[in-house]
């Protein structure tokens, strides 16, 4: 039988923006349907395993073993009404929880004096100068509890609505502005706490 | 004496903390790099390593069917010489 991959690659194009169809063959053993997810996700996940461990070399480590780890559980999935990513958090925020145990036990130093990744489209020297700021300030987010973290990177590096955050975290819209409000509070006593002047820029 | 620390955030307090946070995390673009490194730890076009695989098998069975096959036909020719042979000796 003579098997056309012109055609299977055109039906997963076809379908390109149907999340649901490519969960459904994904979970059908369809590698091209998984990889399709992948692409759609990788950056998101990338950056939440980034800023929680604020290491390039583990980031990469870390999200390539969220996406081992679903394609291996893929056949699993079941569609409760929540966002595929949603899964994808989870099973990153179980791996970084894992790799922040290890760390712990190991005494390493931690990893809070990691140099700024430059942001695309910005200049070199601003980062530069801004750099210091910025580590003050993700030293204090990465104290925060992983799931005030989960929200600022939600919130800020996403640019998601706090429905969406809800609905990624499992939570309602007011309990997400609830929880909000009370990490801004956490911060702006940290920030403080270490004499950072919120108020002059 | 311990700070007395509010519950509320004023305005201006919030929108400079908020653009504080909104500066400091922002998007990072991984490297199609790192993108294509990930691709191929994870090893997404295995398909048609699997089809290879598969093929192989097909093959492999063949060749094991083959000998097989081959070895019956050697074991009857060589009962049928023997059991002529001993006739013959008779």
């Amino acid at each position: 039988m003579c098997v056309n991959p012109a055609g299977r690659t055109r039906r997963v194009q076809e379908i390109e923006f149907n999340e649901e169809e490519l969960l459904l063959l994904a979970s059908q053993g369809d590698r091209d349907a998984f990889g399709r997810l992948y692409e759609r996700h990788v950056d998101r996940i990338f950056n939440y395993v980034y800023y929680r461990t604020g290491n390039l070399h583990d980031a990469e480590d870390l999200t390539a073993r969220v996406f081992q780890r679903a394609m291996n559980h893929i056949h699993n999935y079941t569609d409760r009404g929540v966002p595929f990513s949603a899964w994808l958090y989870r099973i990153a925020h179980n791996l970084v929880a894992n790799w922040h145990r290890d760390r712990s036990r190991k005494q390493e130093i931690p990893l809070d004096d990691l140099p700024i990744l430059p942001v695309k489209g910005e200049h070199p020297e601003k980062n530069l100068v801004r750099s210091q700021e910025q580590e003050a300030l993700l030293k204090i987010i990465r104290r925060l509890p992983a799931e005030r973290q989960h929200l600022l990177i939600l919130k800020f590096v996403e640019n998601l609505s706090n429905a969406e955050i809800g609905a990624i975290m499992g939570r309602s819209e007011g309990a997400v502005k609830s929880l909000y409000h009370r990490t801004l509070l956490a911060l702006r006593d940290q920030l403080s706490d270490q004499n950072i002047n919120l108020e002059g820029d | 004496m311990a700070r007395s620390k509010t519950t509320t955030l004023p305005d201006e307090l919030l929108s400079s903390l908020e653009a504080r946070l909104a500066g400091t995390l922002k998007p990072i673009q991984p490297s199609s790099d790192i993108v294509q490194r990930l691709r191929e730890r994870i090893h997404f076009p295995a398909r048609e390593q699997i089809a290879l695989r598969l093929s192989d098998w097909k093959k492999m069975f063949l060749v094991l069917g083959g000998v097989m096959s081959g070895m019956v036909v050697v074991i009857t020719l060589a009962r049928a010489f023997f059991y002529l042979w001993s006739r013959k000796s008779m």
